[in-house]
């Protein structure tokens, strides 16, 4: 989860956003690299004497700087495209939710074999007992068993919305009338949280989305006492 | 004896001060470079800016020696820098990409070993049937 004055991402807890880190990480240097070579150049040109008022042409380094970004972007470029594509493959989901945002409040829907629906309110602060996180506890949690494709299909019942967990790499839009779909998978068994993450009103920072990824055999004595 | 019982006591002081020391060092903020880059975390990001860091002081020092040029010597340096450093990296992170997929190569096999042992998708099984058979 989120730690105070954190800069970068949290820890993955899936495949693809344990593929997100590295391509950050492999970006992160490329533009490390860069950034001190214009730092240095902007020194160099601060403090020079020499001025050269009649350059005609640059033939040698104008080519050096068309090439050199060329090759630098296709470097960014081919692991960016493989990820995308890879958050797209078909790998046959074990279990589809429905999750659909409301004003100010996520309801999810288990729906593979019986109708079970239930509303994930957020725990007000006065509510908390000692260790709970403020503004990220819900009364009902969303519980998955780990390492299982699990489909979730977002939408909205009445206005914009984001079902968001960074810790899995997720972020889809819940738009009314839209179904729009994300493939889960997590690796590890934890509690993830996350945050609405488009604007929708008066409570939209006080809607948080906690997911419990629990091992399978649980997932299913859980699934019993619920239904 | 006395200078030998003070020389214990001496040690003894050095222990326990690194013992302290190693205490507060667990509270150290993470250190990351320039303000962006985790050095620490980061596979292979370490390495990478301390060969290059190398790299960048033998060659503006070697060109220096050569030919006394200053400023040029500094431009060779940094170019030193951005070209070791990134030539490491990616040469790291390929190794590291390659040991993640033999990895879970290894952690699959091992997973489905377990698994079918014994049963007709057993490889081990499949293995010595076909070699009674040859």
């Amino acid at each position: 989860m989120a730690y105070p004055t954190q800069m970068g991402f949290q820890d993955a807890a899936s495949p693809i956003m344990e593929e997100l880190l590295y391509f950050h990480d492999h970006t992160l240097m490329i533009v490390f690299m860069i950034s001190s070579l214009v730092l240095y150049t902007i020194s160099l040109m601060l403090t020079t004497s020499l001025t050269h008022t009649n350059t005609m042409n640059a033939q040698e380094v104008e080519t050096v700087w068309t090439i050199l970004p060329a090759i630098i972007l296709i470097l960014i470029a081919l692991p960016s495209l493989r990820i995308l594509y890879m958050m797209d493959e078909i790998n046959n989901p074990s279990l589809t939710i429905k999750t659909m945002g409301h004003q100010w409040y996520w309801t999810y829907e288990y729906t593979d074999y019986e109708n079970m629906t239930f509303d994930s309110y957020m725990t007000s602060t006065n509510d908390l007992t000692p260790g709970e996180l403020r503004l990220l506890e819900v009364d009902n949690r969303m519980i998955l068993p780990t390492e299982l494709p699990i489909r979730v299909l977002v939408s909205s019942e009445d206005v914009l919305h984001s079902w968001t967990v960074p810790s899995l790499g997720l972020k889809t839009d819940a738009i009314p009338g839209r179904l729009n779909q994300t493939t889960l998978m997590a690796s590890r068994p934890g509690l993830y949280y996350g945050q609405c993450s488009e604007i929708c009103g008066a409570n939209h920072s006080f809607m948080p989305i906690v997911l419990e990824l629990i091992p399978l055999k649980y997932f299913e004595k859980w699934l019993l006492t619920m239904l | 004896g006395r200078r030998f019982g003070a020389r214990r006591a001496r040690e003894a002081e050095g222990i326990l001060y690194i013992a302290l020391s190693l205490q507060h060092l667990s509270c150290w903020t993470p250190f990351k470079l320039l303000g962006i880059l985790d050095v620490e975390n980061i596979p292979c990001a370490r390495d990478s800016v301390l060969y290059g860091s190398l790299g960048s002081v033998v060659a503006g020092l070697g060109h220096f020696l050569l030919t006394s040029r200053i400023r040029r010597s500094c431009d060779v340096g940094v170019g030193g820098f951005i070209l070791v450093t990134l030539g490491c990296w990616f040469h790291c992170r390929y190794n590291y990409a390659k040991q993640r997929i033999q990895e879970r190569i290894a952690r699959e096999g091992i997973k489905n070993k377990i698994l079918y042992e014994s049963t007709h998708l057993d490889p081990e099984r499949k293995q010595t049937n076909s070699n009674s058979s040859n």
